[in-house]
């Protein structure tokens, strides 16, 4: 067990410095940092002396080789911007994200579950149909165009909950409702599936025959059986939701690494890029191979591939 | 179960009673005397001098004053935290300041401030942007009495009166000390002498200023209006529209046409356009940078490209609001901008007449560049197309513009320039015409010969002469195709009391309620 999570660790490892890599050229040769950063009417001296006051014009392998010595050092390096280390920036912006993805993955659970529960008891009725279509329709509605329907209608029309702004619980509503809709399709399917596996297995069988029935059958025996496979897809799902609520904050003007990561990308500021990258490899990888763990500790077949 | 569904239905009533009363709170306006602004762009930094991002400057014009302001009526320079200014020669000036004026932190104002604020700016090691460009003209700064200094140029350079206004904000003698050379602080400590004082900042969230009780009265800028005022970062427009319907956002602004038409419509909100000093021009390679022999070397086939191209029916349905047709390689409002210039109607056959004449019957093939206005660039190249122009579009990123421009690659492009809301042909001119811009395309050195002499003299009458000698030639070979000057759409709650500005530059401290 050690060894295979020393392996997945290394693997992890790789994964984000080459994600790293990759960011850091191709933000390069797409753009001018210099240019993006002095702004639209700016003077070419202007340019130029940006371009010495960060560096730009040491060769790229140089700037890259800088930026990697100092992560060995556990310096990120600083934001071309903020010029704040871009390590507190992610600190400073990630209780924002992490609030957002757990509300968002509550909002997943709370839909998908009772959704897949309705259509596992009556597969193929008219109830199974119905909670099939209002996930696929779930998944189709894009993110930002159900945030902006959520703000005319509950903000707007009727001023339920604030438009924008992440000041208090208030405001992390509509966007965790917005976010958590696009998980639910996946685990509605799966739970649904587990669910009518396990319904149809010798033991649900038995249990029926000694008398346990609704309720009782389906919580206690039926469900949490079901709900293994669902467990290590949440952990995937709760990756994308703290990597992937770039389009979300920045409808909601939630100020957390998404759009931390959309403002820099946009402004060519290459560190903080890097870093939310790297961040957001590394909790990807890290949240994969917690569910490969969990694989693999509810599933001993799995160690020894 | 009856009894659980209905205190479930109770707890939600009270939850969205605790929510929706939250949500109330969040707004403001006239009755707690607090203007919510919203911005695009993030404020990470309380300091202009590090950057030169328009923002950044309609904040700094709160909270900061320089020795000299823009009149917004009549867009000339007059004396803010200078008293009076007197030219003692050619490369001198005088200044004499107000007395009595206090830092937000009760701190009494004087020379010694002024003599800190330019020589930081100027030092080198400092790498301030606004010293990049000031160091050009601005020799140095002494102290000359308690109240008066003396600025020194290097050359005789007209607009520096207004450049010692806007572009500086003036600073506590020792507000950098601990700040490393070379570096932007951090930016949220901030004194300065403006109408508004900071007393909160959340970079690239949430600014709040209130009045600055202590504002000297004898500022022409005035007394502000309202007690406070919060600026919001909001990246998306309709996020923008939705918080200026709710009441959470009483002032937008650079709001797209389309957007600000339609939200115009509402009754909760109020649209206003207005004049900007943007404006919007091709640049055409008349110097054969591309290809010595090329089409655009002919002055005919440059005449046939401006021919073709509808500019009245672009202003009148795309760009829409202020924005008005331009003869001249400037803007209508700024000094020395001249409209006694050749002009060319719309009038694609006689393009094509022009280009066959030019020895092109087939018409010819053209790369058109652009960065930005992507629909405006497209209705361009559909008209040049319909006078026998192939156009091959490419429609790149600035930086990709700029690095092509560099390096002469570039056969035309529509190019922008907003001249820093400075009304002076200089403004525009000295990016465009000098000597060693990667801009001028036309390898005529008299353009740059009349542009830079301009620049030289102190003189209005011959300063206006030569600016009318280098817009006629550019006009008469037809080095640019002048566009149209831009309009800034802005959107408010119909209780804010805010007038457009012609300089296309908002005032904040001059916005009120109704």
């Amino acid at each position: 067990m050690i060894n295979y999570a020393l392996k997945r660790g290394a693997l992890a490892l790789l994964v984000a410095f080459t994600v790293s890599l990759a960011t850091f050229f191709l933000l390069n040769f797409s753009t001018d940092p210099a240019e993006v950063i002095a702004g639209e009417d700016a003077e070419p001296e202007v340019v130029e002396v940006i371009r010495e006051q960060y560096g730009f014009n040491r060769p790229l392998i140089v700037q890259y080789g800088s930026w990697l010595k100092g992560l060995s050092q556990g310096d990120f390096g600083e934001s071309y911007y903020w010029r704040r280390p871009v390590l507190d920036l992610v600190i400073e912006h990630a209780p924002v994200t992490i609030q957002l993805a757990l509300m968002a993955v509550f909002v997943t659970i709370v839909v998908a579950l009772p959704l897949a529960i309705f259509a596992a008891m009556k597969p193929n009725s008219i109830v199974d149909r119905m909670a099939l279509s209002t996930a696929v329709a779930a998944q189709a509605i894009p993110n930002f165009w159900l945030g902006l329907l959520f703000i005319i209608l509950f903000a707007v029309t009727f001023p339920i909950f604030p438009v924008s702004g992440d000041s208090s619980f208030a405001h992390f509503i509509m966007p965790a409702i917005v976010l958590g809709t696009s998980s639910v399709p996946a685990v509605m399917r799966l739970a649904r599936t587990g669910l009518l596996d396990v319904l149809s297995s010798d033991y649900i069988r038995t249990a029926r025959s000694k008398g346990y029935r609704g309720t009782t059958l389906l919580v206690r025996h039926a469900l949490r059986n079901a709900m293994l496979p669902v467990v290590s897809v949440m952990a995937i799902q709760l990756g994308h939701k703290l990597g992937g609520s770039v389009v979300v904050e920045s409808v909601f003007a939630l100020n957390g690494l998404g759009r931390l990561a959309l403002d820099s990308i946009l402004g060519s500021d290459v560190p903080t890029v890097q870093m939310l990258v790297f961040v957001f490899a590394l909790i990807f990888v890290l949240l994969t191979f917690l569910s490969d763990i969990l694989n693999a500790w509810i599933d001993p077949r799995m160690r020894l591939r | 179960m009856h009894r659980f569904m209905r205190a479930i239905s109770v707890l939600f009533v009270v939850m969205v009673f605790l929510i929706s009363s939250q949500a109330q709170h969040a707004r403001a306006g006239k009755a707690d005397d607090t203007l919510v602004v919203a911005f695009k762009s993030a404020i990470l930094s309380l300091d202009y001098v590090f950057t030169v991002k328009r923002e950044y400057v309609i904040l700094s014009e709160m909270i900061d004053d320089g020795l000299f302001y823009t009149d917004p009526d009549s867009l000339k320079p007059v004396p803010l935290a200078a008293k009076s200014y007197e030219r003692v020669s050619d490369t001198q000036i005088d200044v004499e300041l107000r007395e009595g004026i206090t830092f937000h932190d009760g701190s009494s104002f004087s020379a010694d401030d002024v003599v800190y604020t330019y020589r930081f700016l100027l030092d080198p090691k400092n790498k301030t942007k606004r010293g990049t460009i000031y160091g050009r003209w601005l020799k140095g700064v002494e102290k000359t009495g308690p109240y008066s200094v003396r600025f020194t140029l290097k050359y005789p350079y007209p607009l520096a009166v207004q450049a010692l206004g806007r572009g500086v904000p003036l600073r506590k003698a020792g507000a950098y000390d601990g700040v490393e050379a070379g570096k932007i602080p951090a930016g949220n400590i901030h004194t300065g002498i403006g109408p508004y004082k900071v007393t909160e900042f959340h970079a690239g969230k949430q600014t709040t200023l209130e009045r600055h009780e202590g504002y000297y009265q004898s500022s022409p800028k005035g007394r502000a209006k309202i007690g406070k005022v919060i600026i919001r970062t909001i990246p998306d427009w309709s996020t923008q529209q939705a918080e200026l319907f709710s009441g959470g956002v009483n002032w937008m602004f650079s709001v797209p046409t389309d957007i600000a038409v339609n939200a115009g419509s509402l009754p909760m909100v109020k649209f206003i356009s207005g004049p900007s000093m943007r404006v919007g021009f091709i640049i055409l390679d008349a110097g054969g940078y591309t290809d010595p022999d090329g089409p655009l070397t002919k002055l005919e086939v440059r005449r046939a490209l401006i021919h073709a191209i509808d500019r009245e029916a672009i202003v009148k349905y795309l760009v829409k609001g202020q924005s008005s047709v331009i003869d001249a390689a400037c803007h209508p409002l700024q000094f020395g901008c001249l409209d006694d210039v050749r002009k060319y109607k719309f009038d694609p056959e006689l393009a094509r007449r022009k280009l066959a004449e030019a020895g092109y019957p087939d018409g010819i093939k053209l790369d058109f560049w652009a960065y930005r206005e992507k629909e405006v660039a497209e209705a361009i190249a559909a008209d040049l197309e319909k006078a026998g122009v192939r156009v091959n579009f490419r429609y790149v990123k600035l930086p990709t513009l700029n690095k092509a421009r560099r390096k002469r690659q570039i056969e035309s492009y529509f190019g922008t320039w907003a001249s820093g809301s400075v009304a002076d042909v200089a403004a525009i001119a000295s990016r465009h015409w000098s000597k060693n811009t990667d801009r001028d395309f036309s390898r005529d050195p008299r353009v740059s010969e009349y542009m830079n002499a301009a620049e030289r003299v102190s003189d209005p009458a011959k300063r206006e002469q030569l600016y009318k000698k280098a817009l006629q030639l550019i006009a008469d070979q037809a080095y640019w195709v002048p566009l149209y000057a831009f309009t800034l759409n802005y959107l408010t709650s119909p209780d804010v009391d805010f007038q457009a500005p012609k300089d296309g530059f908002p005032r904040l401290y001059l916005v009120g309620w109704k």
